[in-house]
């Protein structure tokens, strides 16, 4: 037990805590667009695989891990953008337009790193390495933990923050919102629905790709199939958890990198705990958070809802 | 019931479109199979042999649709309430834990009985799976797309730890699987090519359909499907409904893994099932929420399967080309189904008989 709490009070478990939160934050992040447009994008675990599959080509072929992210998160914006034709345009069911577009992404996926790597074994490439903040890097227990991270957590903090603006305080952000709320009163005010949900789903593919990516280029330099295993339906939790808020997600990811984390820590001491229960730990957490905080939440009131004129 | 099964036209049209879908989805596959060099002509040569080809070929074939589609029977009964099942997977492994820890556990029962025990045992594991799903729902409000979600992470871990500590093989080398299940618990062959299982199919399917179309807590299925608001309006008990529709589904989940565990496997491991609970939702948007649709729609997804499979080795075909083909076939289906597309087919296939007439 008291080898249980020094590995909670470690701070090496939360410095992997934050690592492990990232990608599930971008997907999340991604998805507070989309929800607040009034999409409900299931795709996003498809978007986040085809994201981590594409960096590793990207870098793989360039030699440089921001070339790969780049591809990665445009491949992303691919797979985004057939969710958005069919959901969208087509006012196909979201839901399912999602849940097909995973399995094939899936599909696709493995196939390829087979057809390019014999036995799909797919080589290591050059990812982001971490580096230590000068000065920042040395202040104790937060230094390790927000100081010697790669550049992507930067990243993914500046794109909360300006997400929460965006979103709450632009008139862009306004109009955005509305089509999630009334998409027929905003029709009605000379605001494009379809634009804005277009452009909503764009942003989430392109930051589900970027989780992607920091999957694979930020964690394993590699790709193996499925590798995004879950985390995108985990992010859809976590948005619901953060009350569509950009800022909010910040902790509710949190929250699955430090069950996750402990799981992998759990497993190198000699707890007796299973590792595979330890596992179960952060789907466990996720249900209990959920139910915790359900009630206390109001999605967009036309999310999941197709739209169509006339 | 959900926009996305509603259909125009009649059944003559709606075959058609699946149809069209389909050939669709080949070409798409058989571009990925050129790209990497397969040679279209014979694998898809390799993959009807594979699948139809033998006697033998076609037992495999059946083996192969049992789980599936008896998973998608449950994903079926909640589409036509309007509740994604997304659970089959943990409804599965939950199913083949309750069936392979009675199996085990009892001993000198006869064949029969022990059959019929395992099967009800599955039903059982997957129904009290499903149920949670159910119980968060009606009582917290919470959506099933993320619980079900969560519950097969949940019961897969569990299986992969049980099958790696308490219910191990001692003389399993250290795999991760439990001790294999006496033959008088598996389940029959019929002739040459025949498993029970695929008769089990086919009663399920006249299960559903009775419980659809015949009983009364199929008319709260359905109207809770047609719109929560006037469902609850109309006196519909919500709640009671939708609990009760994911504890159906899950005991469908809970019946494939069962039946696959006595029909096939043998014993329960940590790669028992290979993604059948995600194969069974698209299974059941082929079938577009009717039994009869979703028993077509599972024969047709087992031989696929079977198939690529079998022309693995002989053909140089991946096994992922098969989720590339079905998730590629049902995303045709939604699109060739919306009411843009399915409108602007039928205006064409009128204008070409005004053409001919």
């Amino acid at each position: 037990m008291s080898d249980f709490l020094d590995i909670l009070g470690s701070t090496a478990l939360y410095a992997t805590a934050v690592r492990l939160a990232l990608p599930i934050l971008f997907c999340a992040l991604g998805e507070v667009y989309a929800e607040r447009a009034g999409l409900v994008n299931v795709g996003l675990e498809g978007m986040m695989l085809c994201g981590a599959f594409a960096g590793v080509i990207g870098s793989h072929y360039s030699g440089s891990p921001w070339i790969g992210a780049l591809i990665g998160m445009i491949a992303a914006i691919g797979v985004a953008a057939i969710q958005a034709g069919v959901s969208i345009n087509l006012a196909g069911d979201q839901i399912v337009v999602g849940i097909a577009l995973n399995l094939a992404v899936l599909g696709i996926t493995s196939f390829l790193a087979r057809a390019i790597w014999e036995g799909g074994d797919v080589p290591k490439v050059d990812g982001f390495s971490d580096f230590a903040m000068p000065l920042l890097s040395d202040i104790p227990v937060l230094g390790p933990i927000l100081f010697k991270q790669g550049a992507l957590l930067y990243v993914a903090l500046v794109v909360a923050v300006a997400s929460w603006w965006i979103l709450t305080r632009t008139s862009w952000g306004l109009r955005l919102r509305s089509c999630g709320e009334d998409p027929r009163a905003a029709d009605s005010l000379g605001i494009s629905v379809f634009a804005y949900r277009w452009k909503s789903m764009i942003i989430c593919g392109a930051l589900a790709g970027l989780g992607g990516v920091f999957l694979s280029l930020g964690q394993l330099f590699t790709f193996s199939d499925n590798m995004s295993g879950g985390r995108g339906y985990i992010a859809l939790a976590v948005v619901i958890i953060a009350r569509w808020s950009p800022l909010r997600a910040l902790w509710a990811a949190l929250i699955f990198g430090v069950c996750e984390a402990l799981a992998l820590r759990v497993q190198v001491t000699d707890i007796n705990v299973p590792a595979e229960l330890m596992l179960a730990l952060p789907y466990a957490v996720t249900l209990i958070v959920y139910a915790g905080v359900i009630g206390k939440s109001r999605p967009p009131k036309a999310l999941g809802r197709e739209y169509s004129r006339g | 019931m959900r926009r996305a099964l509603t259909g125009h036209g009649d059944t003559v049209a709606l075959v058609v479109r699946t149809l069209l879908a389909l050939i669709g989805a080949a070409i798409v596959g058989s571009i990925f199979l050129a790209i990497d060099g397969v040679d279209v002509g014979y694998a898809m040569q390799e993959i009807l042999d594979q699948a139809f080809g033998s006697p033998f070929a076609i037992k495999n074939s059946l083996i192969e649709a049992v789980p599936i589609t008896m998973v998608a029977f449950g994903v079926t009964v909640a589409f036509r309430a309007g509740i994604f099942n997304l659970g089959g997977e943990g409804q599965i492994y939950a199913g083949a834990l309750a069936s392979v820890l009675v199996i085990l556990g009892l001993s000198g029962i006869p064949g029969p009985i022990l059959i019929v025990l395992g099967l009800l045992a599955g039903m059982v594991g997957g129904g009290i799976w499903g149920g949670i799903a159910g119980a968060l729902r009606a009582r917290l409000g919470l959506s099933e797309i993320i619980t079900t979600i969560m519950l097969n992470f949940i019961a897969f871990w569990i299986v992969s730890y049980l099958v790696r500590g308490p219910i191990q093989d001692p003389d399993g080398a250290g795999y991760p699987y439990t001790k294999e299940i006496p033959a008088r618990a598996d389940l029959p062959v019929i002739g040459d090519s025949i498993p029970l299982g695929a008769i089990l199919l086919v009663v399920a399917a006249i299960l559903v359909w009775i419980l659809l179309e015949r009983t009364r807590i199929g008319i709260s299925i359905k109207s809770l499907g047609s719109g929560e608001a006037t469902g609850r309006f109309a006196g519909l008990r919500v709640e009671r409904t939708g609990f009760a529709v994911l504890l159906i589904a899950g005991v469908f989940g809970g019946l494939a893994g069962a039946a696959s565990l006595m029909g096939n496997e043998g014993r329960l491991s940590d790669f028992f099932s290979p993604g059948w609970g995600f194969i069974g939702v698209m299974t059941a948007l082929i079938g577009r929420g009717t039994a009869i649709g979703t028993l077509v729609a599972g024969l047709l997804i087992g031989f696929l399967s079977n198939g690529i499979t079998g022309a693995q080795s002989a053909a140089g075909i991946p096994t992922s080309t098969a989720q590339i083909l079905i998730g590629v076939f049902v995303l045709f289906l939604i699109v060739i189904n919306t009411d843009i597309v399915a409108g602007a087919l039928r205006r064409a296939a009128s204008s070409l008989k005004g053409v001919r007439g």
